[in-house]
């Protein structure tokens, strides 16, 4: 069975700067470590990783020496700065300033005076032993903790993506009918606009099954156009958005994103409502007497 | 109705697709322009009567973390509340506690609990049973059960009623399977909590036996304080939350501008979301109307001609052709604001959801003031996107007009 020790409390930097403290291994969180000298130095001055954001904004590098205190007004233990790690890209992280150090465990519980306590521990088990019924023998002797899966807790700590994916698909969903009637109203007024010419083509002899095709076409394709065009300004649109909220937040998630499936979605739809508009006037129009249209 | 008014009406009928169309979709920008204002000013109002519920303006936490932010504590608890309650601008200050406590033998196995001064506390409002005794109360034998105020969501998990004890212990050893301390509570209150999320139980003490609950090393501590300044203007609590950062080296003060904006920083996201929406559907609705109105004028140059003949001013029908524009953003805004109140009522219930969220917290707040200006906003906007069509409308050459008119 492999084990994992995790301990995660909030600790001050002397000067006086609240930091979350995490004490783990670095690649087992995730991170990305950019110095390779983390948890190789001797544990007589032992090592820190802090994350690239605080080394930015404190001018930190492998090898500064910072104090670290459990409690502030207390001198605490000089430091050194082993490594710099690049924060995960967490979504549930990106709106919180706050800075992060990793420490080795056995350090933080010292400097929190608190012995052989941890927040949590993952549990890994062999992929003979079912997981339930794991959980359900660790549950069964647990006294003052529980055990959940894995699985459990990424649907638990995932419920914000969810709300805001439904916020999302509410939003989309008014967009969409405004925009749907937007474009019903232009291409009923563009159609419209040429009753004369439409007049003309009916005199002429051309029939009305004819210029219902005609006006449909003409409305898919402008639909279609207009797709292609809007997609170039929602991509554009989505540069601009991720270059501003990736500085703002400092993180290099992407916030929005054009995939073929939304520009095939978004096609598909104006189309679909090109065509219908397209239909619905041609056909009014067509059933006008052509003297009517014309006025006379 | 004026003749201007009956005619620009009349204009409008002649067309009820296109006019329904037009009016559907001013109405869905103006629904979607009130919803994002909702948004944008919703959020901040909310917090801020939210932190205002029982009128502290300060909070005051561990140096650099925002209340109940993390688990750290402040030590020396008793003697920074004095020091508050000692400076005459201060009405008062309310120490809290937050901590978790084990349930053996109930179906959780733990509860997030307060410790809090019943007679200063402003963490609940009680709505059922008594309160917690003041902490000049010290009349209870100390085996006597402790008094606690538990929400309904503890109540519902539980299965326990008002009246009821349980055993709540601290210290918890799992591999000896002991807790250091243990004490009986009775449930003698339902309290409604502001600051924790409606769905998480949670049970108030008294502050001093928290403290003795959880042991000698939280004897004198104290997670936060909330103070409350004696004059209400922001002048007033700015100077005590700089006289706290001053004197008290050890805590951050917070005002209430000041948690509003930290917190604003952190959704700042749906601020800048509901920004963009916002002028996208101002500019829907003036396209919208701008094109409609300008597409109406030149199907009606022949029209407007014979009026300009027969001795209509160019003002009077500069006047008509603006009051269509009107008439079309007016009936949307009124559509919008219905539609937008029921699609506000359906985000906020989305949003809601947010695991954590205090349950009075709100994403959508009707504003009036927000609201009104918007929605003005939008019918200026539609309004002038007729004007340039009626100006032209106005100045079409009048002979040339009618011949072409006639001609066709």
């Amino acid at each position: 069975m492999t084990r994992r020790l995790l301990w995660t409390c909030t600790l001050v930097l002397a000067g006086g700067t609240a930091l979350t403290a995490t004490a783990t291994s670095a690649r087992a969180q995730g991170d990305t470590i950019l110095s390779p000298s983390y948890g190789r130095r001797a544990p007589s001055v032992r090592g820190i990783a802090v994350d690239a954001r605080m080394a930015e904004d404190f001018g930190l590098r492998p090898g500064s020496v910072v104090r670290l205190s459990g409690k502030p007004g207390i001198p605490g233990d000089s430091v050194a700065v082993a490594a710099v790690f690049e924060r995960k890209a967490d979504p549930a992280e990106v709106a919180r300033r706050e800075y992060r150090i990793r420490a080795h465990l056995d350090h933080l519980q010292q400097l929190l005076e608190l012995d052989d306590r941890v927040d949590r521990f993952a549990v890994g088990v062999p992929d003979s032993v079912p997981i339930d019924s794991a959980v359900a023998r660790i549950n069964h002797v647990a006294f003052g903790f529980r055990a959940h899966q894995s699985a459990e807790v990424a649907v638990q700590s995932s419920r914000t993506f969810r709300v805001v994916e439904r916020f999302h698909r509410a939003i989309g969903l008014i967009t969409v009918v405004a925009s749907a009637v937007f474009l019903l109203c232009l291409l009923l007024l563009s159609v419209e606009e040429r009753r004369r010419d439409i007049a003309a083509l009916r005199l002429m002899g051309i029939s009305q099954a004819t210029v219902v095709r005609a006006i449909v076409i003409e409305a898919a394709l402008v639909s279609v156009i207009g797709s292609v065009i809007g997609a170039g300004i929602g991509w554009v649109a989505s540069l601009i958005v991720n270059a501003h909220f990736q500085q703002v937040y400092r993180t290099p998630l992407l916030f929005a994103l054009l995939t073929p499936e939304i520009f095939a979605f978004a096609t598909l739809t104006s189309l679909v409502l090109g065509i219908t508009a397209g239909a619905v006037a041609a056909w009014r129009l067509v059933r006008t007497p052509p003297l009517t249209l014309l006025g006379r | 109705m004026s003749m201007r008014a009956t005619l620009a009406f009349a204009t409008l009928r002649r067309n009820p697709a296109r006019t329904v169309l037009a009016v559907l979709g001013i109405a869905v920008a103006a629904a979607l322009l009130l919803d994002m204002v909702m948004l944008a000013t919703g959020m901040r109002e909310s917090f801020r009567s939210l932190l205002l519920t029982r009128g502290y303006q300060l909070r005051v936490s561990p140096k650099g973390t925002l209340p109940f932010d993390s688990e750290a504590t402040i030590d020396g608890a008793t003697a920074i509340v004095t020091a508050l309650r000692a400076n005459p601008d201060i009405r008062a200050v309310s120490p809290g506690l937050g901590a978790t406590l084990a349930l053996p033998g109930t179906r959780f196995p733990s509860v997030f609990s307060l410790g809090l001064e019943s007679d200063v506390q402003g963490d609940y409002v009680l709505e059922g049973g008594r309160d917690l005794p003041p902490p000049s109360d010290t009349t209870a034998s100390a085996a006597a059960p402790l008094p606690a105020v538990v929400n309904r969501a503890f109540l519902l998990r539980s299965g326990l009623q008002l009246g009821d004890t349980l055993t709540v212990a601290s210290g918890v050893d799992a591999q000896l399977r002991t807790t250091a301390r243990a004490r009986v509570v009775v449930l003698t209150g339902e309290g409604r909590f502001f600051y924790v999320p409606a769905e998480t139980p949670v049970m108030a003490l008294p502050l001093r036996d928290l403290r003795t609950l959880l042991g000698s090393a939280y004897r004198d501590r104290m997670s936060v304080a909330m103070a409350e300044s004696r004059r209400g203007d922001s002048a007033s609590v700015e100077a005590v939350r700089r006289w706290i950062a001053q004197t008290q080296p050890r805590v951050t003060a917070i005002s209430t501008e000041t948690a509003i904006r930290q917190v604003e920083e952190r959704l700042s996201y749906f601020r800048q979301l509901a920004f963009v929406l916002g002028a996208i559907s101002l500019g829907i609705g003036f396209l919208l109307v701008a094109t409609l109105v300008t597409l109406s004028v030149n199907e009606r140059r022949g029209e407007i001609a014979v009026l300009r003949a027969i001795g209509t001013q160019k003002g009077g029908v500069l006047r008509q052709v603006f009051l269509e524009g009107f008439m079309l953003s007016g009936t949307g805004i009124a559509g919008g604001l219905l539609l937008g109140l029921v699609t506000a009522r359906w985000l906020n219930g989305i949003l809601r959801d947010f695991p954590g969220l205090p349950a009075a917290f709100d994403f959508f707040l009707w504003s009036p003031e927000a609201a009104w200006k918007s929605l003005l906003l939008l019918l200026v906007s539609g309004t002038l996107a007729g004007l340039l069509p009626a100006w032209r409308a106005a100045s079409i050459p009048i002979v040339r007009s009618l011949r072409e008119d006639a001609v066709g």
